[in-house]
């Protein structure tokens, strides 16, 4: 496959990759695309060949995985320089507390999105591959480098973590709201 | 089913999220002209050990080009060299002697070749004459060990000898008498 081939089924893709990077960053923006673009220059470069083991999509999201992790791993290097200096290390904040007003569409894609920033890495990526990226729990296995088996575990395990956080989130939510109406109720 | 129905609620979930991740991604156009900008910019480490290594080796010719340059000649091997005979202060001042048609005296020339095998030549004898010393000091050495060794007595050699050493060192023959050997037993 050259390059222009590949270009164009890269802006098939382009925009699954782009959710794909942010659920591996931690919902960063700039760092999402800070690594699509760095996974598009190991393309360019030839360091990350197609061979066509897998299906392109499975391998582009195994790219973009592995590279995410890469750039965590420099960032929180860097961070660690910076903390040391500082005296305070700063562990990663999930971009959920910069939530932008634009996505503020209703209460419960919030604690939708503040609710997978509280699960499992693993369990994350399984639960976006599958539902977000449409792929099979195999495909999803291959991105991961798990074994289906394992796959499958994260995916029921992170199904009833998220249920559990949701339901408590709401009931939290709730409380809160019935205390913020009538102080005098709770 | 329950699970069903908590599926779909996920799904849904995630397909408003994706929405929403649709409308804030960047255009493909854009990323793919920065990496494509990252290669072309980007200098492989590779590439600069390479230009580096060329460059000091250039800078070292150019300073072995420069030093050679600058170095003094060293003379040929074969260059004589012309030794006059020194003039002592006390030899009588010979009166200055016109120009006559007799041939002046020539000052002696050595060659350096000369030189070098006459001090190697003298460096040989010194270091024969230097073994040879050695060797005869060593064998002097060893004879007068040896006289010493068959010279020697042991102080403790008085206290062995006694005045019967005859009787005790002579022994009787077969063919003397009886009265004779009598005199071997001690007298009562």
């Amino acid at each position: 496959m050259d390059i222009a081939e590949l270009k164009a089924e890269l802006e098939q893709y382009h925009a699954a990759c782009f959710g794909w990077a942010l659920s591996c960053c931690a919902r960063d923006r700039a760092e999402a695309e800070e690594v699509l673009q760095t996974v598009y220059l190991k393309i360019l470069e030839g360091k990350a060949r197609f061979r066509g083991e897998a299906s392109l999509k499975t391998w582009l999201f195994a790219v973009i995985r592995k590279t995410a992790a890469t750039e965590y791993r420099r960032n929180l290097l860097r961070k660690l320089r910076v903390a040391v200096s500082s005296e305070q290390v700063s562990k990663r904040e999930p971009a959920g507390g910069e939530v932008d007003a634009a996505f503020d569409r209703s209460e419960e894609q919030v604690r939708f999105r503040l609710a997978l920033q509280h699960l499992p890495a693993r369990q994350r990526e399984t639960l976006h591959l599958v539902f977000y990226e449409d792929l099979s729990l195999r495909e999803a296995a291959d991105v991961m480098g798990v074994s289906i088996g394992s796959a499958r575990q994260h995916y029921e395990r992170g199904k009833k973590r998220l249920r559990e956080i949701l339901e408590r989130t709401e009931v939290d939510y709730g409380i809160s709201w019935r205390g913020k109406e009538n102080p005098g109720a709770v | 089913m329950e699970l069903v129905g908590e599926e779909k609620k996920i799904q849904a979930l995630f397909s408003e999220l994706r929405l929403a991740d649709e409308q804030a991604a960047p255009s493909f156009i854009g990323v793919w002209n920065r990496a494509q900008l990252r290669t072309r910019t980007r200098v492989s480490p590779l590439n600069f050990s390479l230009a580096a290594t060329a460059f000091a080796v250039f800078v070292a010719v150019v300073a072995l080009a420069l030093w050679s340059g600058s170095r003094p000649q060293t003379p040929p091997i074969n260059q004589t060299v012309a030794i006059t005979p020194v003039t002592s202060p006390f030899t009588p001042v010979t009166p200055p002697v016109t120009p006559t048609t007799t041939s002046e005296p020539t000052p002696k020339v050595i060659t350096v070749v000369e030189q070098r095998q006459a001090a190697r030549k003298l460096r040989a004898a010194r270091f024969a004459a230097r073994q040879r010393a050695e060797l005869l000091a060593a064998r002097r050495a060893e004879i007068r060990d040896a006289t010493a060794i068959s010279s020697w007595q042991s102080p403790t050699a008085t206290l062995l000898s006694s005045q019967n050493d005859a009787l005790l060192n002579s022994l009787p023959q077969l063919n003397e008498s009886v009265k004779e050997l009598k005199s071997f037993l001690p007298n009562k």
